[in-house]
């Protein structure tokens, strides 16, 4: 791909999909390692893999595919290397101060403890599944059959809901 | 009854999905494309730098060797010796061999394969790691400490064979005593190399390898 374009089409698609990767980094960061850390490293990963990029499937799948395996290869503690003075200057993380709804951040914190209680993988397709992605998509991105995510999302819903409902209600 | 149980399911859906999607609102986050894409290449040039650093430090020390033992090779007079710089040279080009195949076996981590595709390749790229540190005292430890006891039994009596180089003499142990104590620094040395690498083994691969089973576990359970 010409320098050019794959600089537009990095900006294109990291404008695009910016606030879903940093969503599922902000599940998967526990300290010391915090949600800009892998934030960070997915943009990376995108950025190296973006000429091995094949057009036949879709972009989005693609990054939930590099973001989810970025994030589980975080807690095998396979890369060590999240160092803080690592950290990329050109991308700015600055919380919205204003009209800030604090029911809205204690409820976001609930559904993150509840999802806590989940495994590594049932984690994942939770995220994928409140991205409100179909179980076809979801297949394509674990490489688990579609059945199989149905009946495991079954389980995991039950347990999402018996955990949040007494919290949020 | 259902009806409504199934109306209030979808609508605790709706809402926990709106939460979610709303968490990230919260924060602003700004890019600054073109800094960034130079920051990235920076980043990847000097990873690139790093690991051909790595690969001539490794290399270099195994072609030293070469270098060494091929001229001890044509230098010293001992036959047994001569047959053990022949082997130490050979162990050496088996040696680089060896790491670059598992280099080449290590360098193929795509995240842009499936979760469970993942999954797979990283235990398959632990394994074959473990496997390598695994065995290290069979082709790191016990192979050269053999070539250096075979090298160091051979030394004779420069005299017998009237071989002058006081370079060589100075470095070689020539007496009992001092063959003694180069096996025993030897020894020590190649079991510190074995403890280093089953440490490793102990300490990093397997706990990630069982982290790897552990969540390929969860993928197949219902």
């Amino acid at each position: 791909m010409p320098k050019q374009k794959k600089d537009k089409y990095f900006e294109e698609i990291l404008e695009r999909n910016k606030h879903k990767i940093f969503r599922i980094c902000n599940i998967y960061a526990i300290p010391p390692i915090e949600a800009q850390d892998l934030f960070q490293e997915v943009v990376y990963q995108i950025w190296k893999s973006l000429d091995t990029f094949k057009s036949n499937s879709s972009i989005d799948t693609w990054i939930y595919k590099i973001s989810i395996n970025v994030c589980l290869r975080s807690k095998m503690k396979l890369d060590k290397n999240y160092s803080k003075t690592d950290r990329l200057e050109s991308i700015h993380f600055t919380p919205i101060e204003e009209e800030i709804d604090i029911s809205e951040q204690k409820k976001f914190k609930y559904l993150k403890e509840c999802i806590s209680t989940l495994n590594e993988t049932d984690t994942s397709l939770t995220v994928l599944y409140l991205d409100d992605l179909s179980y076809k998509e979801i297949a394509g991105i674990t490489g688990l059959s579609e059945n199989h995510i149905a009946v495991k999302m079954k389980r995991i819903r039950k347990k999402l809901f018996e955990c949040i409902t007494p919290k949020i209600n | 009854m259902n009806v409504s149980l199934q109306k209030s399911t979808k609508m605790l859906e709706q809402k926990l999905k709106d939460i979610w999607n709303n968490s990230s609102q919260s924060r602003q986050i700004s890019i600054e494309t073109k800094k960034l894409t130079e920051e990235l290449n920076t980043k990847i040039n000097s990873i690139q730098k790093k690991i051909r650093s790595r690969d001539i430090r490794e290399i270099s020390a195994s072609i030293i060797g070469i270098l060494l033992f091929g001229y001890l090779l044509f230098e010293i007079p001992f036959p047994i010796t001569k047959v053990a710089c022949g082997v130490a040279i050979v162990w050496f080009v088996f040696i680089i061999g060896k790491f670059r195949k598992s280099k080449l076996q290590n360098t193929k981590t795509d995240f842009s394969l499936t979760v469970a595709e993942q999954l797979n390749n990283q235990k398959t790229m632990m394994l074959q790691q473990s496997g390598l540190l695994d065995s290290s005292l069979y082709w790191y430890a016990i192979p050269p400490f053999l070539m250096n006891f075979i090298f160091i039994l051979g030394l004779e009596n420069p005299i017998d064979y009237n071989w002058t180089n006081s370079i060589a003499e100075s470095l070689l142990p020539l007496t009992s005593n001092s063959k003694i104590i180069t096996l025993i620094g030897l020894a020590l040395f190649y079991a510190f190399t074995f403890w280093v690498n089953k440490r490793a083994l102990d300490k990093d691969l397997k706990p990630t390898i069982e982290s790897i089973e552990k969540m390929q576990q969860q993928i197949k359970n219902e």
